[in-house]
């Protein structure tokens, strides 16, 4: 019932919440519930609710992980403001716990979608398309790549 | 050792979600809203990235009007808080000329010298008609006079320390101390859950900065021995110097630091410790003298002691003790003492007078006894509250008491709800501390008598009830029968 929460040595505020207890188990139960909501919501089949789940978690994922730079406050006077929010947690280390139970999220998400859609085509494309991008982000070698100076600073 | 019940976790995160979520979508919104209308700005950069003051735009601004009340008096154990209104949601806020008197629970008043006392105010109002309100000079030039002569003494004595130099402000004695006495090729050791004070301090000195994990020794070890081991970053050379910041209390968890067994490690691996007393000079120890004399260490053994009058001397100003040399050292190369105004002659008589009330110098024994309250009066309010099941945060004879709120709604609630019922309380929320641990921070005053702390108790223990922070079961009430000399349990 009770966790104990062990203080971090995480300095850079904007990514040491993902080490305390509860965020993973949060986590799995939003992506859930988002479901549950779409399902009722739109009235859909359940393979069309989670291609639905999952391409919109792939927007929302990217968009937040991989594309946007700094943290949301000006405290740290700016030092990490040429890096996405993955390349800041657990202070650049690659391959850590956190970063890769985040890795196996979108791949599950994946063979449940395509699983649940029959492996239909034209949604199959979509979603393969949102998991390899989605993967590759994350790769260690991708650490403060940037592809064609696609989002690099200014 | 922080414990949080499991659901409490996962609906802070949720809410933390929902409110970042909204932030988001009325960013969006805005910035197409704003694409419409021109703007008299072309060519020029803006201020500010649009995200760095999304946290202060979207979820501060919101609940803006629980910090920065401002008051009508001095910071006595009763005190007047001026009321707000906003007619937008809290963008902006505006001050009516109606005051309420409230019970004070946020001030830094550890021994009561905030208000007029009968000893220091006659000496502080004599000094400021001999002296008048400021040296208009910095240290060097000519604002040193006998006053800041005799304060550095006072205080060098206080300590414990061969001598001493004193600061007009608190935050900056940390940030302008540590970039003089360590640079590039040193190594900083601190605290994780230091003050930003000694983290832009570190910052700004160019040192490496490694983090141990909050009061654990035995981590702080381990991250001396491999940097030790490993050397400068690049060139693998040894440290030029290795300084240890840690504090003596910590104010946002009212934990006393575990000064003996750190002194110890840093013996062994010969780095310097420097300490923090920023909330415990002047508040805990048997004659106030601070963590080292309640713990038991030898003020030789820490190497730089840093400390504040703003809490427990009810002035201004910070102080650095150390050896003779170290002082020395300091006044030629600090730019806070070559550069910065020195600190005001009223606020250096304060601190002697209220330094001389402790030592029991000036003939009574106010000092001890409200050395002895305070001691009371913390270690009675933190009993009182785990007892009601809230969770309080700190050691025992800490006067710094933070009751764990965790979701984001219920700071709020908590702070304005306590303020209906005129008591003023501190809720602190993330940045500050960590995202999922906000909390609201009781400060015990030597001036709380009991009828303020029952007060205290029964509105807290209302509106506890009210928004759900009873985190742990409470203990049962023992009811006596009317009549019987019997004990009932409930």
């Amino acid at each position: 019932m009770y966790v104990r929460a062990e203080p971090t040595t995480d300095l850079n505020k904007n990514t040491e919440w993902f080490t305390y207890p509860g965020v993973w188990s949060s986590y799995i139960l939003i992506v859930f519930f988002s479901w549950l909501i779409v399902l009722s919501l739109l009235g859909t089949s359940p393979g069309t609710a989670w291609t639905i789940v999952h391409l919109s978690h792939f927007f929302v994922t990217y968009h937040f992980f991989h594309w946007k730079k700094g943290t949301p406050f000006a405290d740290d006077q700016g030092i990490y403001n040429g890096l996405t929010w993955w390349e800041q947690i657990d202070n650049g280390r690659q391959l850590t716990r956190n970063r890769k139970f985040l890795t196996v999220v979108p791949l599950v998400l994946y063979l449940i979608a395509s699983h649940t859609t029959d492996y239909r085509n034209p949604v199959l494309f979509l979603n393969t398309l949102a998991v390899v991008v989605l993967v590759v982000a994350k790769f260690p070698n991708m650490h403060k790549v940037r592809i064609f100076g696609i989002n690099a600073d200014h | 050792m922080i414990t949080i019940p499991y659901l409490t976790a996962l609906t802070t995160y949720f809410s933390y979600g929902l409110l970042f979520a909204f932030g988001q979508f009325r960013d969006f919104f805005r910035k197409i809203f704003d694409w419409w209308q021109a703007s008299n700005l072309q060519g020029y950069a803006p201020i500010c990235l649009g995200l760095e003051d999304f946290y202060i735009r979207r979820l501060y601004l919101r609940i803006q009007d629980c910090f920065g009340r401002p008051i009508a008096s001095a910071p006595d154990a009763w005190f007047d808080v001026v009321e707000r209104y906003s007619n937008d949601y809290n963008k902006t806020l505006k001050r009516t000329e109606k005051k309420s008197r409230c019970l004070n629970l946020g001030s830094y008043n550890y021994l009561g010298f905030a208000a007029a006392d009968e000893y220091c105010t006659p000496r502080v109002i004599d000094s400021l008609n001999r002296f008048s309100a400021s040296t208009c000079s910095t240290r060097v030039d000519g604002g040193t006079t006998t006053l800041h002569k005799e304060l550095e003494e006072c205080v060098a004595n206080f300590v414990g320390k061969p001598s001493a130099v004193v600061f007009g402000m608190g935050y900056v004695t940390n940030s302008a101390i540590l970039p003089v006495v360590i640079g590039k090729g040193g190594l900083i050791i601190s605290d994780s859950l230091n003050h930003n004070s000694i983290v832009n301090g570190a910052r700004g000195s160019g040192a490496t900065i490694r983090v141990f994990q909050h009061n654990t020794p035995s981590h702080l070890e381990k991250v001396l021995r491999e940097q030790i081991a490993e050397g400068q970053p690049r060139t693998h050379r040894p440290w030029k110097k290795i300084i240890v910041v840690v504090e003596g209390i910590y104010s946002m968890e009212g934990e006393l630091c575990k000064l003996p067994e750190i002194v110890a490690i840093c013996k062994k691996y010969k780095a310097y410790v420097y300490l923090d007393e920023a909330h415990s000079i002047g508040a805990v120890g048997k004659t106030g003298r601070g963590v080292c004399e309640l713990l038991g260490v030898d003020t030789a053994d820490v190497d730089i002691m840093m400390g504040t009058f703003t809490k427990s001397f009810g002035s201004c100003g910070g102080y650095i003790a150390g050896s003779n040399e170290l002082i020395q050292y300091l006044k030629y190369t600090c730019p806070a003492h070559l550069y910065a105004t020195s600190i005001s002659p009223p606020a250096a008589q304060q601190i002697i007078s209220s330094i001389k009330v402790i030592l029991g110098e000036d003939g009574s024994s106010r000092g001890a006894q409200k050395l002895a309250r305070i001691r009371e009066n913390s270690n009675f309010l933190r009993s009182e509250l785990q007892k009601m099941g809230f969770e309080v945060l700190g050691d025992n004879d800490s006067p710094v008491m933070p009751i764990m709120l965790y979701n984001p709604a219920k700071i709020p609630a908590f702070s304005r709800e306590c303020l209906k019922q005129n008591v003023a309380v501190v809720t602190v929320a993330f940045p500050a501390t960590p995202l999922l641990l906000a909390r609201a921070r009781i400060c015990i005053s030597a001036s709380h008598t009991k009828e303020d702390l029952l007060k205290a108790l029964e509105v807290i223990s209302q509106v506890g009830d009210l928004v759900g922070i009873k985190y742990f079961p409470a203990e049962p009430k023992k009811q006596l029968q009317p009549g019987k000399e019997t004990i009932k349990l409930e």
